[in-house]
């Protein structure tokens, strides 16, 4: 039943009182409708009546709420400790990354893969934005900044990127780092790290922080021994992307694929 | 670059501003998951995602329907799922019942107005009337009757338009009495009304206990 407590026209009748008794009673009738209800209600002793009755059963249901879960009683308080555990919570909320508590996955588990047994486990259709614009800046070739090594680079980047990004090494003798650059993936600062790979390829790993979970769920979900990793196929390149806790890590490659599951599975946390 | 203090100042401002109700949202969180330990984790779990949209709360509006909106939402997305859901049976003997007990002349009540049935419930019975309630009424009349927001506000707080927040509210609100007249019955609370008409209460109480 749906109540619209305006336009009664110049007086109110029985029907209307009754039909919109629940908004006069929780005071949402405006000005002019309140004054024909009241004048109404001076001039009809039945709807008076019922208003009375309504109104009571009203204040008596409001009292039984408060009574078994306002402020004050057991249903109504949350447990002690409860308070303690939000405030905590929320102090752990607090930037930058390696302020937090947390309990990370080293890569190095990924390491625990030798054999490279691959099973996929899902595929999502569908784009992720982030991979189709880290396969454009890839392909793009962009110009790198000057660094001697990687952690050169990070030392470099560390204030801009405001997460430490905790650098895969990667135990390929024919990986090279050939060079780093800020950069950007959807608005959200990333760093960019360009190897040399086997088999005359170019690798771009892009490496940013999420803390919301925005990045989203596209592509093949792979296990690679007792770590999760999704693989991307576009435009010629392939993707593969892992998480470390907030840190997503993209590797863009040119090489082939299971080659590049293979190079990340023994990759290990620096 | 990045000013810890300017952090920590926001975090006092958002505790100051938002931990007093947490109680009110507590109970509702009960209320809707109806396990505590649920209820604990949607209440942590909106004050999380609340600091973290602090930004786009605008400050001197009402923080209290802010915070139950996002209780809301999170319920939806996350708990509302796993909560079994047990609705009332509104059997048509029951409302014919009640219908000739709420329509007695209002004089009686005004004459008698201790003899109103609410009086004798325990608080358990009107935690498990409320809790039968489907969730959309359960939660409107939590936010009308209990925490006493405006329609306007559980409009916004709910997402939908006004004219559904009146009429889940109308519903809500005679489900509920039906539900604790229930309990009055069998606790044999209820009188019989005066004019003539009798109820059974024994076939009462084995309709009753058929759809609990």
């Amino acid at each position: 039943m749906s109540i619209e407590p305006s336009g009664f026209g110049e007086e109110m009748d029985c029907t209307e009182m009754e039909r919109s008794i629940d908004a006069y009673l929780d005071h949402e009738f405006d000005e002019s409708d309140l004054a024909l209800a009241n004048t109404h209600l001076a001039n009809c002793t039945h709807c008076r009546g019922m208003v009375e009755v309504q109104g009571r059963a009203r204040a008596l249901l409001r009292a039984k709420l408060r009574a078994a879960m306002g402020p004050g009683v057991l249903g109504g308080c949350a447990p002690a400790e409860l308070r303690q555990r939000v405030v905590i919570a929320l102090a752990r909320q607090r930037k930058p990354i390696w302020r937090r508590a947390l309990a990370p996955v080293p890569m190095a588990t990924l390491a625990a893969c030798a054999a490279g047994v691959v099973v996929v486990l899902a595929i999502h259709g569908g784009n992720n934005p982030f991979i189709e614009e880290a396969i454009v800046k890839h392909n793009r070739d962009m110009p790198l900044e000057v660094a001697q090594t990687e952690k050169d680079a990070v030392d470099q980047f560390r204030s801009w990127l405001d997460f430490n990004p905790h650098l895969p090494r990667f135990q390929n003798p024919a990986v090279h780092f050939v060079g780093a650059r800020r950069t950007y993936l959807k608005n959200v600062p990333a760093a960019y790290m360009r190897y040399d790979l086997p088999h005359g390829s170019a690798g771009g790993l892009f490496i940013f922080d999420d803390p919301d979970r925005t990045f989203g769920e596209a592509g093949r979900s792979i296990q690679l021994g007792p770590a999760k990793v999704r693989v991307f196929n576009s435009r010629g390149y392939n993707v593969v992307v892992w998480r470390r806790n907030e840190i997503v890590y993209s590797l863009v490659s040119d090489l082939d694929e299971d080659d590049l599951v293979q190079l990340v599975g023994t990759a290990a946390e620096r | 670059m990045f000013d810890l203090r300017q952090t920590d100042r926001t975090r006092g401002e958002f505790e100051e501003l938002a931990l007093k109700h947490l109680d009110p949202l507590f109970s509702a969180a009960l209320r809707l998951t109806r396990n505590e330990r649920d209820a604990e984790d949607l209440v942590q779990d909106t004050f999380l995602r609340a600091y973290r949209f602090f930004d786009k709360f605008e400050r001197g509006t009402n923080m209290k329907a802010w915070l139950f909106k996002i209780l809301t939402n999170t319920f939806i997305n996350k708990y509302r799922r796993s909560v079994k859901e047990r609705s009332i049976v509104e059997g048509s003997e029951r409302d014919a019942v009640h219908e000739k007990f709420i329509s007695r002349e209002t004089t009686d009540y005004a004459a008698n107005p201790e003899q109103f049935f609410f009086d004798r419930l325990l608080s358990d019975d009107v935690l498990r009337a409320v809790d039968g309630l489907p969730i959309d009424f359960r939660l409107v009349v939590i936010l009308a009757d209990l925490q006493e927001f405006s329609y306007k506000e559980i409009a916004e707080i709910l997402d939908v338009p006004v004219g559904t927040v009146m009429s889940r509210l109308y519903r809500g609100r005679r489900l509920l009495q039906k539900a604790l007249a229930n309990y009055a019955v069998v606790s044999g609370v209820l009188h019989a009304p005066e004019n003539g008409e009798s109820i059974d209460l024994e076939a009462f109480r084995r309709r009753r206990s058929k759809s609990a």
